[in-house]
């Protein structure tokens, strides 16, 4: 099922233009919406939470046209913001819970729901804190507990990590996998980190100004290129010559030795490195990274 | 092994809400009442509590020691002199809706806007005119506390204690005190908001509402008094809300006599001024609101 669907959806700022006919279809699970600063990310963003109108094509999120029923989709929508101010004197809890009472929930359930929240998001310890007293890993996870505390169908991250540190950014990875997988919520995630997005996501959408280059599931684009990765112990030029001689195309730059073309590839690495009496070290398929496939759409 | 009663669950794991959800229109009453609960300073350190407060007291304490008099006082000893009238005693709340709206009533925009809170509203349930709208409910709400509370506590006290008005003049006063009320409320309410609305720092909006409600009625008397300006030009007085307090009570005020602007203009035109001034905040507050792209 469709979470969000653009169908050639244009956004103009002036004359600026923001978004170009962009086409995508994001389905179910977590999604990484990729792309340099200023590639439209954030104006999709809003277009998909109905903070901005489109100019001209459709848009339907969670089966509704924000522009019609932004209201009540809305009520269905987490959101975590880019900037990382929050109500410095407001209590974790009361923010969560105030925040979830906007969305629906009744108080007494939401005083629930904001504290299964912060414990979910690791921190229950921490819930009675001022936002102000705390560091900025803690306040990404408030900010991601207000995002999911009213149970939501879908949940929009805007680049979540900015401002961590390598632990933090590590441990708010690991919390937005387990929310995408354990807890059922789809989940749309902008983020300009190549390394974030194939680490959580299940699907990918590239954007570069204003238009979708490539879009689909991370298995998909990280598709088998037909060709095998060798490393050897010593002797890897001759390697290279024999495989060579044998009719295969090798790259033998620095490092392990790419050996190109599927058909019989594998016996012929085993048969030459039997006769070069070397160790074999590495042996693997070589796939299309995510990085591959953006430095290839972006150019 | 342990035995059965022993047996715990402590982590049932992510739960799905499967409770009631009430509907969008909810929304604007959470903010509301979370604005009014922020503008009171309540569930915020007790330094937030301070200028509520002390507007609150400068509303309600005179009422409160008139009450006392009235109680203390056989009732034949109780003069015109001693307890001040409805309408006189809107100096003393116009003193402290001058406090609260500078001081306190900025805080229902401002800290959204600078804390990215409106962000988080915005891609909530509501629109900006939702938004508005319950902002404008709270402070208007803590104002009519304001301007209501102290009189109806006067009047139900005095009554009470047998220094009322007679008992077939008390729906025309009760009419008195909530139009008078409403009036000034949303008077202070539209130029607080008005001037919150530009501005993201508090320390602003109070300066810049206290110059709004006071330089006004001081260049408008000079300009009359000493440069010959028409009374029209009381229009611009923010005492228009406090004038109207007279009027409603039907009562004549020292300022009459002092020549003040405000006094010499028709009540049409009064109330004309007063609804200009509540106007034009509200419009300021929305364009500017409708002006800003998806939060600050």
């Amino acid at each position: 099922m469709s979470v969000v669907r653009a169908n050639g959806v244009t956004k103009r700022f002036g004359r600026t233009v923001a978004l170009d006919r962009l086409t995508v279809d994001i389905g179910s699970g977590i999604t990484g919406l990729l792309g340099p600063n200023g590639a439209g990310k954030t104006t999709l963003i809003s277009l998909v939470l109905g903070l901005r109108s489109r100019d001209e094509g459709e848009l339907t999120v969670l089966g509704k046209d924000p522009k019609t029923a932004a209201l009540e989709m809305r009520a269905r929508i987490g959101y975590s913001p880019e900037h990382r101010n929050l109500p410095p004197d407001v209590h974790a809890t009361d923010l969560v819970r105030h925040l979830a009472e906007l969305h629906g929930i009744p108080g007494k359930a939401a005083i629930q729901r904001a504290n299964d929240a912060l414990w979910h998001v690791g921190l229950g310890e921490e819930r009675f804190r001022p936002i102000g007293t705390m560091s900025t890993g803690q306040r990404q996870r408030v900010k991601l507990a207000t995002a999911i505390a009213h149970d939501p169908r879908l949940v929009l991250l805007d680049e979540p990590t900015n401002g961590l540190d390598p632990l933090q950014r590590d441990d708010m990875l690991t919390l937005i996998r387990r929310i995408g997988s354990e807890f059922g919520i789809d989940i749309v995630i902008s983020s300009h980190q190549l390394e974030e997005v194939e680490r959580i996501c299940d699907a990918v959408v590239i954007i570069d100004a204003g238009v979708v280059v490539r879009a689909g599931r991370l298995t998909e684009l990280e598709e088998d290129v037909g060709a095998l990765l060798v490393e050897v112990d010593e002797k890897a030029l001759e390697l290279a010559a024999l495989l060579r001689a044998a009719g295969f195309e090798v790259e033998a730059d620095t490092g392990p030795l790419l050996v190109l073309g599927a058909e019989g590839v594998h016996d012929a690495v085993r048969d030459a490195v039997a006769d070069l009496g070397v160790g074999l070290r590495r042996l693997e398929s070589r796939r299309q990274t995510l990085e591959d496939v953006y430095l290839e759409v972006s150019g | 092994m342990s035995e059965r009663a022993d047996a715990r669950i402590y982590d049932l794991g992510y739960q799905p809400y499967e409770g009631v959800r009430r509907g969008v229109d909810w929304a604007p009453v959470t903010v509301c009442r979370h604005a009014v609960q922020r503008v009171l300073g309540l569930r915020r350190p007790f330094r937030h509590k301070i200028l509520p407060g002390i507007a609150l007291v400068v509303a309600f304490v005179p009422a409160l020691v008139y009450v006392g008099i009235a109680a203390l006082l056989p009732v034949d000893l109780i003069t015109e002199d001693i307890l001040p009238s409805y309408a006189a005693y809107f100096g003393v709340i116009v003193a402290a809706l001058v406090l609260f709206s500078s001081f306190v009533a900025p805080e229902a925009l401002c800290t959204d806007r600078r804390t990215g809170m409106l962000d988080l509203y915005l891609a909530g349930p509501l629109d900006r005119n939702r938004y508005l709208g319950a902002k404008w409910a709270a402070v208007l709400g803590v104002m009519l506390l304001m301007t209501m509370g102290p009189q109806l506590f006067m009047l139900a006290s005095f009554t009470i204690e047998g220094a009322g008005p007679p008992l077939r003049e008390i729906p025309r006063l009760l009419l008195q005190i909530v139009v008078a009320g409403v009036g000034a409320g949303l008077f202070y309410t539209a130029i607080s908001m008005a001037v919150a609305s530009v501005t993201t720092r508090r320390a602003v909006a109070a300066v810049a509402t206290a110059l709004v409600l006071i330089v006004p009625n001081i260049v408008v008397t000079v300009l009359f008094q000493d440069a010959g300006a028409p009374k029209e030009l009381a229009v611009l007085q923010p005492a228009v809300a406090e004038e109207l307090a007279w009027r409603v009570f039907d009562e004549s005020h020292v300022a009459e006599q002092a020549q003040v602007p405000v006094t010499l203009l028709s009540t049409p035109l009064v109330l004309a001024a007063l609804a200009g001034w509540i106007a034009v905040g509200a419009l300021v507050c929305w364009f500017r609101y409708r002006r800003l792209e998806g939060g600050s």
